[in-house]
C-alpha cells in the first residue's frame, strides 16, 4: 500500500519536472569549459602535459607561442587547472591563465567547432611589448596551430 | 438494425469518426495520469494526435512477397476489427444492436491479439517470435477468465445483447463478473504488470520490432482502440440506465476514464511480471473464480 | 499540400523517438540518458519516447567511442532507423573519441561512419544538456523532412592524415 500513498501524493502534490528550456543549475564545484587567459599564462605547457585527453595543444615558436583547447576532446577533469594553478603558486604568481567556468557545454552541430587557439607573444622580462593575442574562434588558424578541427 | 443504422454506427458514432479521437484521448489520459503519478509533466493533449502523423510521414522498409504483404495486412485487420468493436458498443441508450451481439464483440475484440501474434511470426525476426509466443501464452491464459466471466454474466441475465445488458439492473453476479473482466483487463491492454508481450527493452518491442511508419501508426491506433472498447464494454456492464441520452452517455465515458484511472495507477505502481508469474496467476487464481462464477450462473439459470 | 505539410512538420519536431545504442561506452552516458527520462527533467514532456527497436525512431542517440566490434552493429542500426532521421552523439566520446585517443581497440570518432547531426559534449553531459540535444535535433529532423536531401548523405570528415 506504500506505493499506492506514493502515488497519491505525486498525483496531488505537483510535479518536479524542469520545465523545458529551464535548466536545473549547477552545483558550486561542478567543472565546464576551460577559460584560457592569454594575459596571465608563461607558457610553461603543464597543462598540455597534464590534459588526460590531448584536449590543450601547445606549440612553442620563437618568442611566442599557440595554445589551442578543443572542447569536444575535453573530459573536463580539472587538471590543467590544478596544474596551472599549483605551476603560479610554485613562481609566486597568485593569479594563474586557466580557469574552470560553472555552466555545462553548449551542444554544437560541427566536429571541431568549438575548437579555439590563441597565439601568445611570449612576455619579456622587462614587460615591454603587450602580449598579442588572435582571439580565432575559427578551428585552425593557418600558420601556428597545429591540427585542423575533427580529427583525433 | 437495417444497413445504413449499421454503417452509421460503424463509420460514425460510436465508430470510426468518434472512435478515433476517442482512441487518442485514451491513450493521452494514460500517459499523462501515469507521468503525474511519477511526478512528472507528461506529455502535451495533443501527443497521440502528433505520434501518429509522424508516423504516416515515415518510409517503409520494403517488404517482398506473401510475407510482406501479410505483414502489412496485419495492422489494418487489427484497426478494423478494434473499431467494429468500438462500434457495437451502446453508448446512448435504445441504439439498437442484435441479438448475440456480445459473442461479436468479443471475437472482435480478441482480433487485435490475434493479429499481433501473427505479426510476431512473419517479422521474421526472433525478437518477434518470442513477442509472439508470449503474447499467444498471455492470451490463453487471460481469455479463460475473461470468457468465463462474460458467459457468466449474460447466462445469469438470460441474454447475449448488448443493449439488453445495459439495461437490465445489476445483480451480484454481474459484479463478480466486471470485477474479473476488470482483473482481465491489464493483460488485455498489456499494461504493467502484464506487459510482457510488448517489453521494450527486454525484446525489442517483440511482435513489433519490423514495423515502421503508417503501419505502426494502425498498430498504435489499433491499442488506443482496444482501450475504447475493451473499457466501454466493463461500461456497458457496470453503468446504470439512464433514460436521458445526453446523461446516459456522459455516465459512459466517465465510468470510461474512470477505469482507465484506475488501470494507470495500476500500472504506475507495478513492475512487469515474469510470464510463468503472469500465467500462474491468471491459471490458478482467477481461474477458480471464473469456475464457480459461471457454474453458479448456470446452476440459478436451471434453477429458473 | 502546404497545411499537411505544415503539420507533418511540426508533427516530427514535438514527437522525437530515440533509440539508444551503445557502442562501447562507460555508461556514464547512458546513465544520464535514462536520466533525462526521470522525473526531474522529464523528456516525455517533448514527446520524447525510448523505442525498444530501431525501426520505431526517429533520433539515434549513440555513446561510445566507436569500438571495432561496434562498427558493423553502428552500421546495421542506421541503415534500420527509417525515415527522416538525425543522430546525436552522446557525450565526448563519439564526438572525438575523448581519454581513449590514438587506442588500439577504436576505430574513429563517430562522425567516420555515419552522419552525425548533433554533439553533446560532457563527460557524461548533464541531463538536460542532452534534452537540449533532443530538441535541436528533432528541429533539424523536422526540417529535414520537408526538405530531403536530393543525393546520398556524403560521410562528414574523413580523416586527413593519421596521427602517429
Amino acid at each position: 500500500m506504500n506505493i499506492l500513498t506514493m502515488l497519491w501524493k505525486n498525483l496531488w502534490g505537483g510535479n518536479r519536472t524542469t520545465l523545458f528550456p529551464a535548466r536545473p543549475k549547477v552545483s558550486a564545484g561542478y567543472r565546464g569549459l576551460v577559460e584560457f587567459d592569454p594575459e596571465l599564462c608563461t607558457g610553461c605547457a603543464i597543462c598540455k602535459f597534464r590534459c588526460t585527453a590531448r584536449a590543450i595543444e601547445f606549440k612553442a615558436g620563437k618568442g611566442e607561442f599557440t595554445w589551442s583547447y578543443d572542447p569536444g576532446q575535453c573530459t573536463f577533469c580539472g587538471r590543467c587547472v590544478e596544474g596551472c594553478a599549483e605551476h603560479a603558486l610554485k613562481e609566486g604568481h597568485t593569479e594563474h591563465a586557466l580557469s574552470q567556468e560553472s555552466a555545462p557545454p553548449p551542444i554544437y552541430f560541427r566536429s571541431g567547432e568549438l575548437k579555439h587557439a590563441y597565439t601568445v607573444k611570449r612576455k619579456t622580462t622587462v614587460k615591454a611589448a603587450a602580449p598579442q593575442q588572435a582571439n580565432a574562434p575559427s578551428p585552425s588558424p593557418p600558420a601556428n596551430s597545429p591540427a585542423p578541427g575533427g580529427t583525433q | 438494425m437495417n444497413l445504413t443504422t449499421a454503417l452509421a454506427r460503424l463509420l460514425i458514432f460510436p465508430g470510426l469518426l468518434f472512435a478515433i479521437p476517442a482512441a487518442w484521448f485514451f491513450l493521452w489520459v494514460e500517459r499523462k495520469s501515469v507521468a503525474l503519478m511519477q511526478g512528472r509533466v507528461g506529455p502535451p493533449f495533443m501527443q497521440p494526435f502528433f505520434d501518429f502523423i509522424k508516423l504516416l510521414g515515415k518510409t517503409t522498409p520494403p517488404r517482398s512477397g506473401v510475407g510482406g504483404l501479410l505483414m502489412r495486412a496485419w495492422p489494418l485487420i487489427a484497426v478494423s476489427a478494434a473499431a467494429g468493436a468500438v462500434g457495437l458498443l451502446p453508448v446512448l441508450p435504445s441504439s439498437g444492436g442484435f441479438e448475440g451481439d456480445l459473442i461479436l464483440l468479443l471475437a472482435l475484440l480478441e482480433l487485435p491479439s490475434m493479429c499481433i501474434i501473427a505479426a510476431g511470426f512473419s517479422s521474421r525476426s526472433i525478437f518477434g517470435e518470442i513477442g509472439s509466443a508470449r503474447e499467444a501464452v498471455l492470451s490463453v491464459a487471460y481469455n479463460v477468465v475473461f470468457l468465463l466471466a462474460i458467459v457468466s454474466i449474460a447466462a445469469a441475465q438470460h441474454t447475449f445483447r448488448l443493449e439488453s445488458l445495459a439495461a437490465l439492473p445489476a445483480t451480484p453476479m454481474r459484479w463478480l463478473g466486471v470485477l474479473a473482466l476488470l482483473v482481465c483487463l491489464p493483460a488485455k491492454l498489456h499494461l504493467n504488470p502484464f506487459s510482457l508481450p510488448n517489453a521494450e527493452q527486454e525484446i525489442y518491442s517483440g511482435p513489433m520490432v519490423e514495423y515502421a511508419g503508417p503501419e505502426l501508426a494502425m498498430w498504435e491506433l489499433s491499442h488506443g482502440l482496444e482501450w475504447v472498447a475493451a473499457t466501454g464494454l466493463v461500461a456497458t456492464l457496470a453503468a446504470p440506465y439512464i433514460t436521458l441520452w445526453w446523461l446516459a452517455a456522459l455516465v459512459f465515458v466517465g465510468i470510461m476514464v474512470a477505469i482507465v484511472l484506475a488501470l494507470s495507477t495500476l500500472a504506475s505502481a507495478t513492475a512487469r511480471l515474469a510470464i510463468d508469474t503472469t500465467v500462474r496467476f491468471y491459471w490458478q487464481c482467477t481461474l477458480i473464480f471464473a469456475v464457480l462464477a459461471v457454474s453458479s450462473a448456470l446452476f440459478m439459470r436451471l434453477r429458473s | 499540400m502546404n497545411l499537411w505539410n505544415k503539420l507533418m512538420c511540426y508533427s516530427r519536431r514535438h514527437s522525437p523517438w530515440l533509440f539508444h545504442m551503445n557502442s562501447g561506452s562507460c555508461n556514464g552516458c547512458d546513465i544520464e540518458l535514462v536520466a533525462s527520462l526521470t522525473p526531474r527533467y522529464d523528456a516525455e514532456q517533448l514527446g520524447v519516447r525510448l523505442e525498444g527497436s530501431p525501426r520505431h525512431a526517429d533520433i539515434l542517440c549513440i555513446t561510445g567511442p566507436v569500438t571495432h566490434n561496434a562498427v558493423s552493429a553502428i552500421k546495421t542500426v542506421y541503415d534500420q532507423v527509417l525515415g527522416p532521421k538525425a543522430v546525436i552523439a552522446i557525450g565526448s566520446c563519439p564526438a572525438t573519441t575523448n581519454v581513449f585517443i590514438d587506442s588500439r581497440t577504436l576505430d574513429g570518432p563517430l562522425n567516420k561512419h555515419i552522419p552525425v547531426d548533433v554533439y553533446v559534449p560532457g563527460c557524461p553531459p548533464r541531463p538536460d544538456a542532452i534534452i537540449q540535444g533532443v530538441a535541436k535535433a528533432a528541429e533539424i529532423l523536422a526540417a529535414r523532412g520537408n526538405n530531403p536531401p536530393s543525393t546520398e548523405i556524403v560521410i562528414a570528415e574523413t580523416p586527413a592524415e593519421v596521427q602517429p
